[in-house]
């Protein structure tokens, strides 16, 4: 194998890719979709909203004035309480419908009806417009029961059981190497978005590739080509070339990303939320090593199997047809990393992190989400290269029979064929 | 023998799933020589020369390219413009030839140097900017000449060079092609157009179902056949020129027409004959065209397609 010419096709690959109308858009665009996607389930958490104007109406569990004063109370909704009254047995329906009548005129947003109740004291229900707001509802929530609890306790042991109320559950991963706080937040966000990236990359850049090889082969470039170098040379240039490619548009995104953090989320009132998820944490050195070799393995294995199926065919139609079998392991592979997040250690998750065509996705997974004994993470990578190499060789014998073929598109059979004569 | 050959073929064959392609074809092409590689469609031409420039690896027979039984080992001293044209559609041309001769081991800025200067050798500095799909036919086909040449081979291929070419572009063609047998490299055209065969090759191969039925150089060949053939103008009736005595085979072109004769024939006797039938323009004895032998050894079958 020549590397000077190897290095010439990779060139010219990397030029054509790099100023590739596709590459420059989806270089801009796809950031621009992850900050759509964080704006919506920011816009989610979010109560982007004046005021919130509710009347209470207590049927008779006496907490309403309570119940009045800590609405008022809640800091994150500025709650406007137009009315607060209790409601004796017989008005009850009709001060109901009133209120209703109300919300119907956009006069109020919503009302709470409180009834007594014998086990918990007293049953809540919220009317109102908009009942789909989480953090509204959450909100309500705390306060009803803060008011129940506040009429049943007192003193020394309201106060323990508020302190209580308030603590969170907090995580923190144990490892060989130490124990880390943070814990599913940080793992759940990187792994979904660097295996998204894996994800979207190899499928993008694969049928790229697969695209660019059938147009080689039916505009008969191939023959000046093949002869001045290998069928082998030249497949091993275009791989480098894809892969500088992707590790280009890599980079730009992290630079985007990084600016973003450090100087464009500052400035927002989402960013306290990001930061409490621990956005430093979730984007750490281990995790970023971890994602590049997973990342670079994947990618050659993945676009070097594009690669071979491209060469098989004539035609870009047929390609559509024919590209099926690669895009499999990618899309296994992702989907299942959802399983494999939720239950690393699962005897499944195991397995799958152990099969080179998912490891890119199931092992890196796992690896961030449980950090699994070592040997088992270096065994996995060591198996992937393994597959590496070996899906390049058979690639590249596929590649050079079929490179020149015209006419019938290989059954399975004869690729097969190819591989154990070629 | 005297020099090296540039290129030597010795019983080679290939065979594609149950079709032999090439069948036990041997040839040699003497360096500094523009060789022609004659054939009708599907005989087996492209084929060899594939074989020749290591695009494919023969079942059988053996190859001495410039030298070396392998011809990848001088794989950058081969020079080849396919039948079947191609260029990326969406590359600028410059670009396209400077990636064309690094494949063929040129440096990088080497490369880039030659080709603007092809470029504008070739009337094309202007384009040389532009993206493929924006030329026209012509102009993609000196581009496409340009990068078999870039790198000043030493044994250059050119399969079916001139089809499709107006006639300036082919005398254009034509001249450059004289150029690099100037310059020192051996030329193997490979081509239907007879004429240019007549005007451009020393020697030839004539190939026909993968054997080479005819080789060596084009006047010993045409001298071999001698003076056979009445070279005929006439006016009248094509049908008068039927079952002359002594001819064996009359290849009509409405107001001329080749008279193969017989190999003891009278030339005499067949003016004699045909001054009674129609009215002669011109009568002479020649040896036979490279057209006249091609028909001759590969046999004239109207239901064969014509050239591609």
């Amino acid at each position: 194998m020549n590397l000077g010419k190897v290095a010439q096709v990779a060139r010219r690959e990397y030029v054509a890719r790099v100023r590739s109308k596709a590459f420059i858009l989806t270089t801009l665009l796809i950031p621009g979709l992850f900050v759509v996607w964080g704006s919506i389930s920011g816009l989610l958490q979010r109560t982007d909203i004046d005021q919130l104007r509710l009347s209470v109406l207590d049927f008779g569990t006496g907490i309403g004035a309570n119940l009045t004063e800590h609405l008022e109370g809640i800091e994150e909704l500025p709650i406007i309480i137009e009315e607060s009254f209790e409601v004796g047995p017989a008005e009850q329906d009709a001060v109901r419908q009133r209120m209703s009548n109300l919300i119907r005129e956009d006069d109020l947003d919503g009302y709470l009806v409180l009834r007594p109740d014998d086990e918990i004291l007293a049953r809540a229900q919220y009317f109102a417009r908009e009942t789909g707001n989480p953090v509204i509802i959450g909100r309500l929530e705390r306060a009803v029961s803060v008011a129940v609890l506040e009429n049943w306790f007192s003193g020394e042991e309201l106060a323990r059981l508020r302190r209580v109320q308030g603590a969170d559950l907090e995580t923190i991963t144990v490892s060989d190497e130490g124990e880390e706080a943070g814990g599913f937040w940080v793992a759940y966000i990187s792994t979904f978005v660097l295996g998204m990236l894996i994800y979207m990359m190899t499928l993008m850049h694969g049928q790229q590739m697969a695209m660019a090889i059938v147009e080689e082969k039916s505009s008969r470039l191939i023959e000046l080509i093949i002869g001045a170098v290998t069928a082998v040379e030249f497949m091993a240039g275009k791989i480098f070339g894809v892969l500088g490619a992707g590790l280009t548009q890599l980079a730009v995104w992290i630079v985007m990303g990084l600016v973003a953090v450090l100087f464009v989320l500052p400035g927002l009132a989402m960013a306290d939320g990001l930061m409490e998820i621990g956005l430093a944490e979730a984007f750490s050195i281990g995790t970023l090593s971890y994602f590049l070799i997973f990342f670079m393995l994947g990618y050659v294995m993945y676009v070097t199997m594009f690669a071979a199926i491209g060469a098989t065919c004539n035609s870009t139609e047929e390609l559509q047809h024919a590209m099926f079998p690669a895009m499999m392991p990618i899309l296994i592979g992702f989907f299942s990393t959802f399983y494999v997040m939720t239950n690393p250690n699962a005897l499944a998750s195991r397995v799958l992190s152990f099969i080179p065509l998912f490891t890119p996705f199931t092992m890196f997974a796992r690896v961030n989400v449980a950090e699994p004994p070592l040997w088992e993470v270096w065994l996995a990578i060591l198996l992937l290269a393994v597959a590496v190499v070996l899906s390049v060789y058979a690639a590249a014998k596929v590649f050079r029979v079929s490179i020149l073929m015209h006419g019938k598109r290989p059954a399975i059979v004869d690729i097969w064929r190819m591989l154990k004569t070629a | 023998m005297p020099a090296e050959a540039a290129l030597r073929c010795e019983h080679l064959v290939k065979t594609f799933d149950t079709t032999r392609a090439v069948d036990d074809l041997s040839l040699e092409v003497s360096p500094g020589q523009i060789f022609g590689l004659l054939g009708p469609n599907g005989s087996g031409k492209t084929t060899t020369i594939r074989i020749g420039l290591g695009i494919y690896v023969p079942d059988g027979g053996s190859l001495l390219v410039l030298g070396h039984r392998d011809p990848l080992e001088v794989r950058d001293r081969l020079g080849y413009l396919p039948e079947e044209r191609g260029l990326y559609p969406r590359m600028r041309i410059d670009e396209q030839l400077a990636f064309l001769g690094t494949i063929r081991g040129l440096p990088f800025r080497e490369a880039k140097r030659r080709a603007g200067t092809w470029l504008e050798n070739l009337g094309l500095a202007e384009n040389a900017k532009s993206q493929t799909n924006e030329l026209s036919k012509g102009m993609q086909q000196k581009v496409q000449f340009a990068a078999a040449v870039i790198h000043e081979p030493d044994l250059l291929v050119l399969d079916e060079p001139f089809s499709g070419l107006d006639p300036v572009n082919t005398r254009l063609l034509k001249d450059l092609i004289l150029e690099q047998k100037t310059r020192g490299a051996t030329v193997v055209l490979s081509t239907h157009r007879m004429d240019q065969v007549e005007q451009m090759c020393e020697s030839i191969c004539l190939i026909h179902e993968g054997q080479a039925v005819l080789t060596g150089k084009l006047d010993e060949i045409r001298a071999s056949y001698g003076k056979s053939t009445v070279r005929l103008d006439y006016d009248g009736d094509a049908s008068s020129l039927e079952g002359l005595s002594g001819v064996r085979e009359v290849r009509d072109s409405g107001r001329s027409a080749s008279l193969l004769m017989e190999p003891a024939a009278d030339p005499q006797e067949v003016l004699r004959q045909l001054l009674d039938r129609v009215r002669v323009r011109s009568f002479s004895l020649e040896e036979p065209s490279v057209e006249d032998i091609f028909l001759d050894k590969v046999g004239y079958d109207p239901r064969h397609e014509a050239t591609s």
